[in-house]
């Protein structure tokens, strides 16, 4: 992954010059041990800031809501295909979007990493497809890549983004052949009572910051439900009956149009697991409408139209 | 000022005879992080645990709080605000760079003519236990911000980790009287203050002393309109997380909620990162983008707030560089204000 460097930054290199856009959004390396951050440049002799490994874990899709410039976007699979989604309900133009496709393996989850190292603070770290090395004050280890990727990504069934313009070096072919639905499917073995149990315990500690919301493309609303006054449709608190209804709507709403790129756990600083219940609603709509989000820019949102042969056996 | 010294072993019967007189918070295991928390036993806290997930804000100025009742009574409208009459509170194990976010914290509730009645109330019965920070993190930044991983402003009793004991240094009268009556310490040597002291010598060589911030106030002065607004901002997705994490972020609003009796009018936190902060009713919003918006996060901590205290609103604890969703680093920030 790592010669792909060059290839990466020869792509925004060419763009620009060539006047193909204004502006190319990528990953440049971060402040911390085992983070990237997004990169806006303009300039083409900027373009060695740009890197391409697996801790380039946002969802750059996010940054092409309401742009008027021509833009070049790195793009995983879960990101090209949250930009289909968004093209596809019409928040970003096709025309003005030019998706360079990144072969994507998964990315880092620095959660996994702090839950081994028992406290331990990385100062240093390198990191490729096979293995993840992290320094401390008086440590070195060397952790295998794979068991510490996103959960999003240990499941994910479309790492080659489903459309691009450009794509860097070969289109990933490995499908993983975990279960995609497993933590979904543990969560419907169990009673009400305790699945209640389980939301209550995850989501009691949420402060409402809505950085699963903020770093969502998907989360586009001009005026969020949850900042809406008049009505004021429910309690801006973190009690927890207001924040079970904050998380139990997103995930409504997000039905159908979630990816499961993992932003939304991965950016909680209270390390909720917010992904499994969206992945429910994944699940939900895969299976009755046999639909899967981002996968077209023509296909019509699932939840905007409607087919003789859907499956209505929730109507009642 | 007398110092001391106690057994890591006596510390949960220490804390335990602090609850007999005190409600005592300190940090416990949530399981992926440390949290600030009422503790029913000494042997609740974890003082070994990396700072708090949350600063000591979340307990004196918490996210939801009833700050007045309202309910119908015979002669109209009744009111009543919330009071806390219960027992003196004790913070224990608060880290230097959030005892200095409370005394920060003061100075925007407490200074002026006006004191916050929900905060005082229970800010004015709390007495803090600092705990010196013998491995400040990387993303720690405390000594370039005016503090200090050993610093003591806003501390009563300073604990300082020697390994199998703390020394326990009382540093003001509320100190002397949360010591009193507690058993199992005995007199510091010359030896635990020369151990003492070593520690605080490694824990400031140990943190990041590079930034530049000297003259920052004043820079920012000149800079509302500059182009650097136009970019810094970018990556911002425009959360809460460093704001809500922050010890000397004290935006809130106010809502009313209906209960079966009444109406319960609440504080909770709020922050300029929401797209709503300023929006008017009119619909004009005087901060209508990330830029404005990242602006006056930065402008309040490192000019606004200095020209109207004296100090920076900003205490380094590193909160913000390690959550942010996208690593915004506002280190970084500094640097490239400073440079321009």
């Amino acid at each position: 992954m790592e010669g792909l460097g060059n290839s990466i930054k020869e792509a925004a290199e060419r763009l620009l010059n060539e006047g193909d856009v204004d502006l190319v959004i990528g990953y440049e390396r971060g402040t911390t041990p085992l983070r990237s951050t997004p990169c806006f440049i303009r300039d083409s002799g900027d373009v060695d800031r740009l890197i391409w490994d697996p801790t380039c874990d946002a969802n750059l899709a996010k940054y092409l809501i309401g742009q008027d410039a021509k833009i070049g976007v790195f793009v995983k699979g879960c990101d090209a295909r949250s930009a289909v989604v968004c093209i596809a309900e019409g928040q970003i133009d096709r025309d003005k979007v030019v998706l360079i496709g990144l072969p994507c393996s998964g990315v880092v989850d620095r959660k996994k990493i702090d839950s081994v190292l028992d406290g331990r603070e990385i100062l240093d770290a390198t990191v490729d497809e096979e293995k993840i090395t992290v320094r401390g004050e008086d440590f070195e280890e060397e952790l295998p890549t794979k068991n510490f990727l996103c959960d999003s990504c240990l499941s994910c069934r479309h790492r080659t983004p489903t459309v691009y313009d450009i794509m860097i070096g070969d289109t990933p072919t490995e499908e993983p052949d975990t279960d995609e639905y497993a933590e979904v499917d543990e969560l419907e073995s169990m009673t009400a009572e305790e699945r209640w149990a389980h939301f209550v315990e995850e989501l009691s500690s949420c402060i409402r910051c809505y950085s699963c919301r903020n770093v969502c493309p998907m989360c586009y609303c001009k005026e969020c439900f949850v900042d809406e006054t008049m009505p004021a449709w429910f309690g801006k608190t973190n009690d927890l009956s207001d924040t079970m209804i904050y998380h139990i709507v997103r995930s409504l709403h997000l039905a159908g149009r979630c990816v499961d790129c993992g932003a939304c756990s991965r950016s909680c600083p209270m390390g909720i697991d917010l992904r499994t219940l969206l992945k429910k609603g994944e699940k939900i709509v895969k299976e009755r409408f046999s639909f899967e989000a981002g996968m077209d820019v023509e296909e019509k949102p699932v939840m905007s139209v409607f087919k003789q042969e859907d499956s209505e056996e929730f109507v009642i | 000022m007398k110092i001391k010294i106690v057994d890591k072993k006596e510390v949960p019967a220490l804390i335990d005879r602090l609850i007999e007189r005190y409600r005592v918070f300190a940090p416990v295991d949530a399981g992926k992080y440390a949290r600030l928390m009422e503790v029913a036993s000494g042997s609740e806290a974890c003082l070994e645990l990396q700072n708090p997930k949350l600063s000591s804000k979340e307990i004196l100025f918490p996210q939801t709080e009833i700050i007045l009742r309202i309910k119908k009574g015979e002669e109209g409208l009744e009111t009543e605000e919330p009071s806390e009459n219960d027992k003196d509170w004790v913070l224990f194990g608060v880290h230097p760079c959030d005892a200095k976010g409370l005394v920060l914290t003061d100075k925007f509730f407490a200074s002026g003519d006006y004191k916050d009645k929900p905060y005082m109330d229970k800010r004015g019965k709390t007495s803090i236990v600092g705990l010196a920070c013998n491995h400040p993190r990387a993303t720690c930044f405390c000594a370039s911000v005016g503090g200090s991983p050993f610093g003591k402003e806003g501390i009563d009793i300073l604990l300082v980790d020697l390994g199998e004991e703390y020394l326990i240094e009382i540093l003001t009268e509320r100190g002397e009287r949360m010591i009193e009556g507690v058993h199992g310490l005995r007199d510091a040597s010359d030896d635990d203050m020369a151990r003492a002291e070593k520690m605080s010598e490694e824990a400031e060589k140990a943190l990041q002393t590079d930034l530049p911030i000297e003259g920052l106030s004043e820079r920012l002065e000149g800079m509302f309109e500059d182009p650097l607004w136009d970019k810094v901002h970018l990556k911002c997705v425009g959360c809460g997380v460093c704001s809500y994490l922050c010890p000397t972020c004290w935006c809130f609003d106010i809502i009313d909620e209906e209960t079966s009796t009444g109406v319960e009018r609440i504080r909770l936190w709020d922050t300029c990162q929401f797209t709503q902060f300023t929006l008017q009713g009119s619909g004009f919003n005087p901060r209508p983008s990330g830029k404005e918006r990242m602006r006056q996060r930065i402008m309040h901590k490192f000019c606004y707030f200095p020209k109207e205290y004296g100090v920076l609103a900003c205490t380094g604890c590193g909160r913000c560089v390690r959550e942010c969703p996208v690593n915004q680093d506002i280190r970084e920030t500094i640097k490239e204000i400073m440079s321009v």
